[in-house]
């Protein structure tokens, strides 16, 4: 299982550094702009009041909200990050097995000394030690200028709504390489979950304006994003039942990995 | 099974069935190969070798059916079973962003580093091999290279080969074969697949052949050849009627020439011809074995609907 776990995770180094840097990028811009924001605050306000609240809903909140740093850090970054890393989670995850058996490679790996169990949890770990690193890198880069920043937060404060974002990759990660496990093509997999991520999105955020839509939404994972609301504390019950929900689509994947064929390239109804 | 005879077997499949949705890809196959030898496993496109394989190493579950292999289950063991076998696929697809090098280091680091790196530069020297170039670059007889010097370079106890010359020049083909037969002197039992009749005649000692998804034969190389349709050239000393010959019950007239010269299919015994030349003035008799491409071909061109299966094998 090392070995796979090693392997996997030199795989991932590229991506790791690409999806990890541009959200810390992200939070650099984002910080050093607080100030501006704060000094143009009345021009911003009269703005996002001209805006029509269903514009609004996508990114958290009402404009008498986004002058505080909750819904400032909300508005410009948390609102958006579980879409924005949601695609490296629905990319990763549904080719963590799939793209192999796609590429006929998989057929040659598994017919050396290691069971599909380890085989499977190798790569997994991988993806959520790839997954961990990125969002770890996302909060360096949105704490490294907290010192002088008016935002008023400390680092450990900042790490709070990564928790949240975490837990929302892991969702995202694991469910499309259950789809990956059901579905005959990876790309299908892909596309599935990704809808999942888009309609979450969009139910959760227009669930502000339409409390009919609240029950719906329910059922799917942004609801239970706390975003930058974690800053004033996190929502244990959401960080845990998103877990949760994660190790059980994991364990399923896994049922399905083990009594399912390896298919070769070319091999079965490929889209 | 004897347990002595258990302990001489490295696979048994019994009753090995196998279906696609509709498609039946194995029906009911049963096959013994015995430790150290090289067992042969012939039949053309779709008739069942590559899924007979890749159940043999727990890449597909079978429907029904058992498989042993040394003894052990490879559903129930499949590490130990991996442990103690080279696997050749039909369709070899390799990381084409790694050197040949690093390839095969991350197989054998897989195999908890079980292959002497002194062993595979040799392998590679021998396969002519640059073990530096990407794979991307390689060649389609290149990446088999990479491939069979995976499946030797443990040096297991089996070898499970699909194609194993597949994509390489005639003189890599000889190289690859003598490297099986090096592994079969060192104790190493092979199975392997093949549409090459001459390789399969050169170096397996028992073939079987697989048709439709059933087993149809299984016998010792030579025997199969031996046993099989003779054919016969008999020159006479003057013109004779050949109808006579044509009439016996297994012998077929290929040719005649002016009552001079026949060309003759003999089915077993030639017993029956014989005597009957015996009452012309014979001046020679030819005769000539058959390949065992001529055998194989013979099981495939009884059966109507496998015109295609004959016309690709040619």
């Amino acid at each position: 299982m090392f070995t796979e776990l090693r392997y996997s995770l030199r795989r991932y180094r590229w991506q790791i550094l690409g999806w990890g840097l541009g959200v810390a990028a992200l939070g650099l811009i984002i910080v050093a702009f607080y100030g501006s924001f704060i000094e143009e605050q009345e021009q911003f306000m009269q703005m996002l009041e001209s805006y029509p609240p269903e514009f609004l809903a996508f990114f958290g909140g009402d404009a008498s909200t986004m002058a505080t740093p909750e819904g400032y850090l909300g508005m410009y970054g948390f609102s958006l990050l579980p879409l924005i890393v949601g695609i490296f989670a629905i990319l990763a995850g549904s080719g963590l097995i799939a793209s192999d058996e796609e590429g006929g490679q998989l057929d040659l790996i598994l017919a050396h000394p290691l069971s599909r169990t380890a085989f499977f949890f190798g790569r997994l770990i991988a993806l959520l030690l790839a997954s961990l690193l990125i969002v770890f890198l996302g909060w360096l880069g949105f704490s490294v200028l907290l010192g002088g920043s008016a935002l008023e937060l400390s680092w450990l404060e900042m790490a709070l709504p990564f928790l949240p974002l975490l837990a929302q990759v892991l969702i995202y990660c694991t469910l499309a390489l259950l789809l990956s496990m059901l579905l005959p093509a990876r790309r299908l997999a892909a596309l599935v979950a990704g809808l999942v991520l888009v309609i979450s999105f969009l139910l959760s955020s227009l669930s502000t304006l339409n409390e009919g839509l609240e029950s719906i939404a329910a059922f799917l994972p942004y609801a239970y994003f706390q975003g930058s609301d974690a800053l004033s504390g996190l929502n244990l019950g959401w960080l845990g039942g998103l877990l949760a929900v994660s190790l059980i689509l994991s364990l399923l994947a896994w049922w399905r990995f083990m009594q399912r064929d390896i298919r070769v390239a070319g091999e079965g109804g490929w889209l | 099974m004897m347990s002595g005879q258990a302990e001489n077997v490295a696979i048994v499949t019994q009753q090995l069935t196998k279906s696609y949705g509709k498609v039946k890809a194995l029906q009911g196959v049963d096959l013994t190969v015995y430790r150290g030898e090289i067992f042969g496993f012939l039949g053309p496109n779709g008739a069942g070798k590559t899924t007979t394989i890749r159940c043999l190493m727990d890449l597909i579950r079978p429907d029904n059916g058992t498989i042993s292999i040394m003894g052990h289950d490879p559903q129930v063991n499949p590490v130990v079973v991996k442990t103690n076998s080279g696997y050749l696929p039909g369709e070899l697809h390799l990381n084409a962003n790694l050197t040949a090098e690093k390839q095969l280091r991350y197989f054998n680091d897989l195999r908890g580093g079980q292959a002497e790196w002194s062993f595979i530069r040799q392998l590679a020297d021998r396969l002519d091999l640059d073990l530096k170039r990407p794979i991307k670059n390689l060649s389609k007889g290149n990446k088999q290279k990479v491939g069979v010097i995976q499946a030797l370079m443990h040096r297991p106890q089996l070898l499970l080969l699909d194609e194993p010359t597949g994509g390489l020049d005639p003189l890599m083909q000889q190289e690859v074969l003598n490297l099986i037969r090096e592994a079969k002197e060192a104790g190493t039992t092979v199975f392997f697949s093949s549409h090459v009749m001459s390789e399969v005649e050169a170096i397996a000692e028992r073939v079987g052949i697989i048709r439709q998804g059933k087993i149809v034969e299984v016998a010792e190389t030579a025997a199969l050849t031996e046993r099989s349709l003779v054919q016969a050239t008999v020159h006479f000393q003057k013109p004779v009627d050949c109808d006579i010959l044509a009439g016996l019950s297994n012998v077929k007239m290929i040719s005649q020439d002016d009552g001079l010269t026949a060309t003759l299919q003999v089915w077993g015994e030639m017993d029956d011809l014989i005597k009957t030349l015996a009452a012309y003035p014979v001046s020679s008799l030819e005769t000539v074995r058959p390949s065992l491409e001529e055998v194989f071909l013979e099981y495939y061109k009884s059966e109507p609907d496998n015109k295609e299966v004959v016309d690709h094998v040619h």
